[in-house]
């Protein structure tokens, strides 16, 4: 069965890849993967609790 | 994603923009890049005869908040010249192909305008584990940045994280995230940092572009002039309060409900340099202190550390609630000072970074 990836996929918001495995015209199986990583939760640890709004509004 | 044809002025027309829409846009292009009197006519000359230069748009490690940013002009007309002034061959999150058929309308730019395009870079990049932590079609961030970037006329890294890794960069900088300035070396960059960067100053460039036929002069840390050239506490509208010594001192104080100054709230204003109190946001309706919140310090060095936590009083502020001493901070002494203020947050955060792993 041929697997075809599409990446980037465009016009959303971050970065995204698909992978499907084709069959006939039929997509049998599909895995999602979010290719773009920062570690924005061990970026907060140990910051003052008030400036968290604008750490986590950047996600 | 149009083709580069014709004169940004005849596609103008063709789009229904008025000749008095035009040459307002270059009035606001002339009082952005403070150009003397005849500017706007300078300009208007050179648009009239441009053509589109071709621009591609890359993201990384990004929120897509400057692309919010680049789109967010609120006034049609200006949104429409924004779009109009370039030839925008790939923005993944406004373009219309994907995958494949993506990378390849990259992969024409950089072949057949070798040296012509623009590139503006949104996000950080990451470098540990081999670049892993941000690939697009495979390749890793700082793969593409080397190839997109080292072919182009010129580079503009908009918004913090393009400049110098921003938040991703933030302690402990878990992906080894830089910006532009440190992942590619040796091509023409101009920064526009902030978080986000005003689109009127990414726009301001490229008309500086289109007009003069140069990149606009840029201070040491590679910013703009004419964006990152004034301190916001000497622009501020709150100004006149700070001198009089009236501070905001509690959220909704009586202070906070008349307007005063929010120095003592963590304002930021005092050590930060851009054009905020002046371009302003969404088509110039307000700015963060306008809307009653301090500076966070967003187009200053490493400014999720420097400038954090967002609510404690700046230390040592000179001409603090005194009208006399606050007039004799020029703004050479202002650069200087706040520069060694930077540089002094810099090594605390370090330092504190330090002691914290040692704990551990």
């Amino acid at each position: 069965m041929p697997k075809i990836a599409i990446d980037p996929i465009t016009r959303i918001e971050g970065h995204l890849r698909i992978e499907a495995q084709v069959d006939g015209g039929q997509v049998k199986d599909a895995w999602a993967s979010s290719t773009m990583f920062r570690g924005i939760e061990i970026i907060l640890k140990n910051r003052d609790p008030r400036d968290a709004w604008a750490f986590a509004q950047r996600i | 994603m149009g083709e580069a044809s014709g004169s940004i002025y005849d596609s103008l027309r063709k789009k229904g923009v008025s000749r008095r829409d035009f040459m307002k846009f270059c009035s606001l292009m002339a009082a952005t890049l403070a150009l003397p009197v005849g500017g706007a006519a300078k300009i208007a000359e050179a648009l009239e005869k441009a053509q589109k230069p071709t621009l591609v748009w890359l993201e990384f490690q990004d929120c897509a908040g400057n692309t919010e940013s680049f789109l967010r002009a609120s006034d049609p007309t200006v949104a429409q010249i924004v779009l109009d002034l370039l030839s925008v061959n790939y923005h993944e999150t406004i373009m219309a192909p994907a995958g494949k058929q993506a990378e390849k309308s990259l992969a024409d730019t950089v072949k057949n305008q070798k040296g012509k395009y623009l590139v503006v870079v949104e996000g950080a990049i990451p470098l540990k584990d081999g670049g892993v932590y941000c690939t697009v079609g495979g390749r890793a961030a700082i793969d593409i940045a080397r190839e997109v970037c080292g072919n182009a006329l010129a580079t503009i890294a908009m918004g913090a994280c393009a400049w110098d890794g921003g938040i991703p960069a933030a302690a402990p900088n878990p992906t080894g995230a830089v910006g532009v300035k440190d992942a590619v070396k040796g091509i023409t960059l101009i920064n526009l940092p902030g978080c986000p960067a005003n689109v009127v100053n990414l726009t301001g460039t490229v008309v500086h572009y289109l007009t003069f036929g140069s990149l606009p002069l840029t201070d040491s840390m590679g910013r703009p002039l004419f964006a990152y050239g004034r301190r916001i506490h000497d622009d501020c509208e709150r100004r006149a309060h700070y001198d009089a010594g009236r501070y905001v001192r509690e959220w909704g104080d009586e202070g906070h409900r008349k307007g005063w100054c929010l120095y003592q709230m963590g304002c930021k204003g005092p050590e930060t340099f851009k054009n905020c109190p002046a371009q302003r946001w969404n088509q110039g309706t307000s700015w963060p202190v306008e809307a009653g919140h301090g500076c966070i310090g967003c187009a200053s060095p490493h400014f999720w550390d420097t400038m954090t936590p967002f609510y404690k009083r700046l230390e040592n502020v000179p001409g603090f609630g005194v009208e006399a001493t606050a007039d004799k901070f020029g703004a050479g002494l202002a650069a200087a000072t706040a520069a060694g203020l930077i540089v002094h947050r810099i090594a605390r955060a370090a330092k504190k970074k330090s002691s914290e792993e040692e704990g551990k």
